[in-house]
Formats: structure tokens, C-alpha cells, sequence
């Protein structure tokens, strides 16, 4: 009887890889094979044109050493700085609101979250006509109050917060979604409880809702983390880094170095460079979750 | 259960297969393939291309060219060098002049120097595309045509101010005072006199040329924009919008959602100060276009460039590939381009009387385009063509972007662009 159940058991796991097998030969392939690579490369010197040839560390020292890698790791902080916060804290708002019991709540939904299913392509020359200084939608709202706006993605002191309120707003609606299924998680007992005890909604809001959305927010944090530090697509739509390096960030420096510079290996230590930063910060935020997860 | 495993055991292997992208090609053994890669900067110039194709495969029934578009810019380059990576370069293919001299340094091109000959004599190629096609004596491209910045002005605009053309003769070509005064006299509520000077990519140096200035040393090694005369000639451009209020915001015509072209046309800009290339779409717009030279700063000339066609060092048909580029470089291909209003020809004797009958389209080229050909011809050839990093472009819009948009100083801007230029020169020779 054990014996045919191990063997049962045996005969499901090999069924298991069998299945399993189009996606981890996918993921061989198409990721852990360049990730490895792009490690080695980050050691050559390689233009794609001619063999790579071993540097050792001479692409990271060139690094340390390159104004430009310092202003686009500033670049991607600030815009991480901007995008995160901000827009994990307007995704809870949205996704507590439409939690209610509220009119229409379904087509508030897919409304909010319509943007991040639409192209980036299409949001870049949408939002290109919103933030144009002369005929765009923007500046336009604002001269009804008398206010003269400035130049968004002209302006070298703009241009990155530009970015960043398009970020955020292609990003809201999904990060609401996943906070919504957070939301629908939790118990009403713990609500009913509370409000037995004489909790008003601040109060609930506080210590039940808070705390119980601890591995969703936690979970959002560290995924808005990755894309913003990542990002790449509106940048090279909307600004093509500029103006001057104003909002050139470190994917697009990158992709600079490696298909119009001819230095792949360089480009390959920035995103090395690039690991560490999302890797430290996503220590930190596990160690930082465990010891929350301890105190409460 | 045992047909439900093979089922699903078959589908499984019928995702790997497929996801790990196999496909089957099938070829006649009589027919070489060749493959191509360019770029779509219109869809007139792929239409072009694609006619081209076809002329070809009609002419060589025993070749068939497999095309692939691509985007232009540094796109373009992305994808030609993932493809050197993958080892499955091109046969044949596009090179941007200001990436040639980089591709070519490593090997990826196949020499053609002793291709020429007295049927395909090298001589006859005008003096700023052989400049671009030598590299050290060595050729390792075909210069597709030449391309150079003009001035394409709305008569309708014009006509409605009751100011007189400009000529497009170069013996009487107008000033760089006397094209702004003129933009001012264009430039009303609606609008814009001039476009274009700020998107310096293009232009520029055919006016730092004009106004005695250079870009490079000899030998293109170092950089040498810290001078009065291109001081002068960015100095003017900024002049133009902030001083004369005769010109828009750098970009912003392109962000309303109307290319520059597109404003030119509706009359929202009188003048448009773009490349030659411009006139295939400016004419088929119908519109009432002028043309005339760049304004004079002191010289009067214009700077030619333009991509090359090459064959990759590594394709297996050599003696096809070469076929295929020497029709590129024919009138049947060429030719059709230069008739279009895309391209103008790079060889000398496509400028003789004869030649420029066949070629030449009072439709689409007009009267007065007929005055600026020794213009084109005798262009200088365009220091981008030659400089030996392609940072420099990137340099270069950086630091004019920072003087023009956001009043960073003009010294400190020419220092930045000379040792910012410098240092990538230097990486580019250590590469």
C-alpha cells in the first residue's frame, strides 16, 4: 500500500515537470541564462561587433568614476521617491473608496484601472498634448485660475516630476486592484468587533485595516519599487532623457550605452548596478516586514 | 488516463517547441536569399524601397531579397547590433554615416574598395559622400545619396504679407540678418516665421561651417566647438525665438501633434529650415512650396551626409550582395528616390544636363530647385559623417537643450561640449 503510494507519489511529480517544462525551459532561457550573462558581460569589454574580451573590473571602476551613472541613479530616486509613495497611497484611497457600497463602484473600477492596460505609446502622445505649455489641456486648466503653469516636459526642473505624475497615474489602478482583493480578505468580524468596542471608522481604518493589508502593501511596495526603478518606456517616448540629462534615468543610460555607445559591457555593470540597488532596498523591506511582523 | 498523458504530454512538448521560437524555412536551391535591413523613416521612402525590391528581383530572377524595416535612429542601430550579437547580421543592410566609421572598425562590413572600376568608378562619386565612404583608403560602404539642410518657406504665407521669395540661387543667397528680418516680418499672432533652427541634429553645422567655424580638428580627435564662430551661430538661433520672438519653443510644434512639416503646410510656420529629404513629403502634400539655401553667415554652403549601404563581413553571397548594392546605387533604385524628392544623387554624373533631365521633376522639385543643384553638389561634407563617437550627437542636444531651454550660460555650455565630446572621443578610440 506505502509502496504504491510513493510510487504514486513519484509518478505525480515526474507529471509535474512534464507540465512544468515549456515554462522552466522558459525561464532557463529567457531568464536566468541572461541574468548569468549579463553578470559575465559586465567583466568585458563587448561592442557586439567583435568577441568580448575579459576587463575584470574595469567597467565598474569606469562607473564609479562616470558623472552621468550619479545623475541617473538620482534620476531613478526621485522618480521612485515620487511615484511610490504617492501613488501607493492614492491606490489604497481609491481601492477603500471603492470597496464601499457605493453607485456605479464596477465601472469605477475598470475605469481606475483602464490605464494600465492601455499602451504606453498611446498614454505618452495623450499625455505629450496634456502637458504641452502652449495648447495643452494642463496649462490650459490652470490659466482659468490665473495661473501661468510652467513648461512640464521642457523644463529641466519639471520634466521628471512630469514623468513621475504620468507614472503614477498608469499605475493606480492596478496597484488598486490588488489592494481591493487585500480588502476583501479581511473579516467583518474584526470591523463588528471593533465597532462593539466603540472604534470609529479612523480608528478601524488604523488598527485593522493597516495592519491586515501589512502583506499586500508589502507586496505592492517592493513591486512599485522594481518598475520605478526600471522604468524606461516613458521616458525614451516622452523625453528621450531630456531636457539636457533632466529626466534621463538609469534603464535608459543603459540602453544609451548598449545599442548607440557600442559599450554592452558597460551597460551590463549598470544593470548590475541596478540589481544591487532593488536588491538592498528589497533586504531591507523583508528584514523591515519581519521585525513589523514581530512587534505586532 | 494513458491517452489523457499522451495528449497532454504532446502539448507540453508543442509549447516548448513553440516557445522556444523553431520555425521552418523553406528555399529553392537555384534561388540565393539575401536578406536586407533598413529603416521606415516614411512610408514614401518604404514604399520606395519595397518598389525597388521588386525591380531588382524582376532584373535578377535568381536572387530573392527578404526585407526587413525597421525603426530609424538609435532603434536601428539596437537592432543591427542585437543582430551582429546573434551572429545573423544582414547580407545586406542600411548604416547610419555617423555609426559607419565604428561598424566598420570592427570588422563587421566587408571591404569593397577593389570593387570599383572603370564601369563603377569611384571618381564619380561627389566629394562629401566618397569623403564619408573613405576610411583610410578603405571602403567598406556605398554612400546611399546625399541629403542636406535647405529652407522650405509657404508661398501662400509669403504672398499673403506681401513679402518677395528669397532667391534659391546660392550666388544670391540671403544673409543670416536678412533671413531673420524676414522671419519677423512673417511672424503675426498665428504665426511662427521660422522653425527648425533649435532642433540643431540637422542644421547646424552647416551654419557653423558658414560662419567659418569647425567642429573636429584635422583628424577628428578632438573637438573644437569652444569658439567665437559657433558662440556666434548659437547665439543667433537663441536669437531668433527669445530676441525677434520670430520662432516657437524648441519642440514644441512637435508636441502638438503635428510633425514641423505638418505646420509648414497648414501655414502655421512660413519658413522650415529641415533637410532636402523633407521635399518627397512637402510635395506630395500639394501644398505651394518654395525652396531656397541655408541663410549665409559668411560662406555660403550647405553640409551633405547621408546613410550608406553595406554588406555584411560574414554573408555567404558576396558576389549577390554586391549586385543588389550596386543596383541600390542605380537609377532604377536611386534614381526613383532622387525623382521622388527624398534624396538627391551623389555622383557627379547624375548632375550633368542629361542625367538631370531623367531625374529631374518640375512637380516635385519645381522651378527653383534647379538653381541649387551645384549646392548640393559641392555640399560640405557633414563633420557628424566623420566623428568617430556617436555620443557626440547626444552631447550636442544635450548641452544646446540646457542653452536654449534652460539659460544655462553659453561658455559654460561650449566647454561642456568640447570636453564632454573630447572624453567620448577618447572612449570611443580605447573601444
Amino acid at each position: 500500500m506505502r509502496t504504491k503510494k510513493v510510487r504514486k507519489l513519484n509518478d505525480d511529480t515526474r507529471w509535474a515537470w512534464v507540465m512544468l517544462l515549456p515554462n522552466v525551459i522558459g525561464f532557463v532561457m529567457f531568464m536566468l541564462v541572461p541574468v548569468v550573462a549579463t553578470f559575465v558581460l559586465s567583466f568585458m569589454k563587448y561592442d557586439m561587433l567583435t568577441p568580448p574580451k575579459f576587463i575584470g573590473f574595469q567597467n565598474y571602476i569606469d562607473m564609479a568614476k562616470d558623472p552621468i551613472v550619479w545623475e541617473v541613479t538620482k534620476n531613478t530616486l526621485i522618480y521612485t521617491v515620487l511615484t511610490v509613495p504617492i501613488g501607493m497611497c492614492l491606490s489604497l484611497l481609491l481601492a477603500v473608496m471603492l470597496d464601499q457600497n457605493i453607485g456605479f463602484r464596477r465601472f469605477y473600477r475598470a475605469a481606475f484601472f483602464l490605464p494600465a492596460i492601455t499602451s504606453m505609446v498611446v498614454v505618452a502622445i495623450v499625455w505629450q498634448w496634456i502637458y504641452n505649455p502652449d495648447y495643452g489641456l494642463l496649462n490650459y486648466f490652470l490659466s482659468i485660475f490665473g495661473i501661468e503653469g510652467p513648461k512640464w516636459l521642457l523644463d529641466t526642473r519639471t520634466s521628471l516630476v512630469s514623468l513621475a505624475i504620468v507614472g503614477i497615474w498608469k499605475n493606480v489602478g492596478y496597484n488598486m486592484i490588488i489592494f481591493l482583493s487585500g480588502l476583501q480578505g479581511i473579516s467583518n468580524s474584526y470591523y463588528e468587533a471593533a465597532e462593539l468596542d466603540g472604534a470609529n471608522k479612523l480608528k478601524q481604518f488604523r488598527y485593522i485595516t493597516i495592519p491586515m493589508l501589512k502583506p499586500t502593501t508589502f507586496f505592492i511596495f517592493i513591486m512599485s519599487v522594481i518598475s520605478s526603478f526600471q522604468v524606461f518606456d516613458q521616458v525614451m517616448l516622452m523625453t528621450k532623457g531630456g531636457p539636457g540629462r533632466s529626466s534621463s534615468v538609469l534603464v535608459h543610460y543603459l540602453y544609451q550605452n548598449a545599442f548607440q555607445y557600442f559599450k554592452l559591457g558597460y551597460a551590463c555593470a549598470i544593470a548590475y548596478l541596478l540589481f544591487f540597488i532593488i536588491m538592498a532596498i528589497t533586504i531591507f523591506n523583508m528584514r523591515m516586514e519581519k521585525n513589523m511582523r514581530e512587534i505586532y | 488516463m494513458k491517452k489523457k498523458r499522451l495528449v497532454a504530454m504532446s502539448m507540453a512538448s508543442l509549447m516548448a517547441v513553440t516557445s522556444m521560437g523553431f520555425g521552418i524555412t523553406a528555399k529553392a536551391d537555384d534561388v540565393v536569399e539575401l536578406t536586407f535591413m533598413g529603416w521606415e523613416a516614411s512610408p514614401l521612402e518604404t514604399q520606395a524601397v519595397e518598389d525597388g525590391i521588386k525591380a531588382f528581383e524582376e532584373q535578377y530572377p535568381n536572387i530573392k531579397v527578404t526585407y526587413t524595416p525597421g525603426l530609424a535612429g538609435s532603434e536601428y542601430n539596437a537592432k543591427l547590433l542585437s543582430s551582429a550579437a546573434a551572429k545573423a547580421l544582414p547580407d545586406v543592410m542600411f548604416v547610419a554615416a555617423e555609426s559607419y566609421r565604428q561598424i566598420a572598425s570592427k570588422n563587421a562590413l566587408m571591404e569593397l574598395t577593389d570593387k570599383f572600376d572603370e564601369n563603377y568608378p569611384l571618381d564619380d562619386f561627389i566629394a562629401s559622400s566618397r569623403q564619408i565612404m573613405e576610411i583610410d583608403g578603405h571602403i567598406y560602404g556605398i554612400s546611399s545619396c546625399t541629403v542636406s539642410p535647405i529652407v522650405y518657406y509657404n508661398k501662400d504665407v509669403f504672398d499673403a504679407a506681401g513679402i518677395a521669395y528669397p532667391s534659391s540661387d546660392p550666388a544670391e543667397c540671403w544673409t543670416m540678418e536678412e533671413f531673420r528680418e524676414i522671419a519677423k516680418q512673417l511672424t503675426t499672432e498665428d504665426i511662427y516665421g521660422v522653425y527648425g533652427l533649435e532642433t540643431v541634429a540637422d542644421t547646424l553645422n552647416a551654419q557653423i561651417l558658414s560662419n567659418g567655424g569647425t567642429r573636429y580638428n584635422e583628424d577628428y580627435t578632438q573637438s573644437t566647438m569652444n569658439t567665437p564662430e559657433v558662440k556666434e551661430v548659437l547665439e543667433t538661433i537663441k536669437a531668433v525665438r527669445v530676441e525677434d520672438g520670430s520662432a516657437p519653443d524648441a519642440s514644441t510644434l512637435d508636441a502638438v501633434g503635428m510633425s514641423a512639416k505638418q505646420m509648414l503646410q497648414t501655414g502655421k510656420v512660413a519658413m522650415l529650415v529641415d533637410g532636402s529629404w523633407s521635399l518627397q513629403e512637402l510635395a506630395a502634400s500639394g501644398m505651394n512650396i518654395g525652396m531656397a539655401p541655408m541663410p549665409s553667415y559668411g560662406e555660403v554652403l550647405t553640409t551633405g551626409q547621408a546613410h550608406l549601404h553595406a554588406i555584411s563581413a560574414t554573408t555567404e553571397h558576396p558576389d549577390e550582395a554586391w549586385e543588389f548594392l550596386k543596383f541600390l546605387s542605380g537609377m532604377d533604385y536611386q534614381g526613383a528616390l532622387v525623382k521622388s524628392g527624398l534624396w538627391m544623387p551623389n555622383r557627379y554624373s547624375m548632375y550633368e544636363e542629361d542625367a538631370v533631365n531623367e531625374w529631374y521633376d518640375e512637380n516635385v522639385h519645381g522651378d527653383s530647385y534647379r538653381s541649387m543643384l551645384d549646392y548640393f553638389r559641392d555640399a560640405a561634407v557633414d563633420p557628424t559623417a566623420l566623428q568617430p563617437s556617436a555620443q557626440a550627437r547626444d552631447i550636442i542636444a544635450e548641452e544646446t537643450d540646457m542653452y536654449f531651454k534652460m539659460d544655462q550660460d553659453i561658455d559654460v555650455t561650449l566647454q561642456n561640449l568640447d570636453s564632454r565630446i573630447d572624453a567620448a572621443i577618447a572612449d570611443a578610440l580605447q573601444q
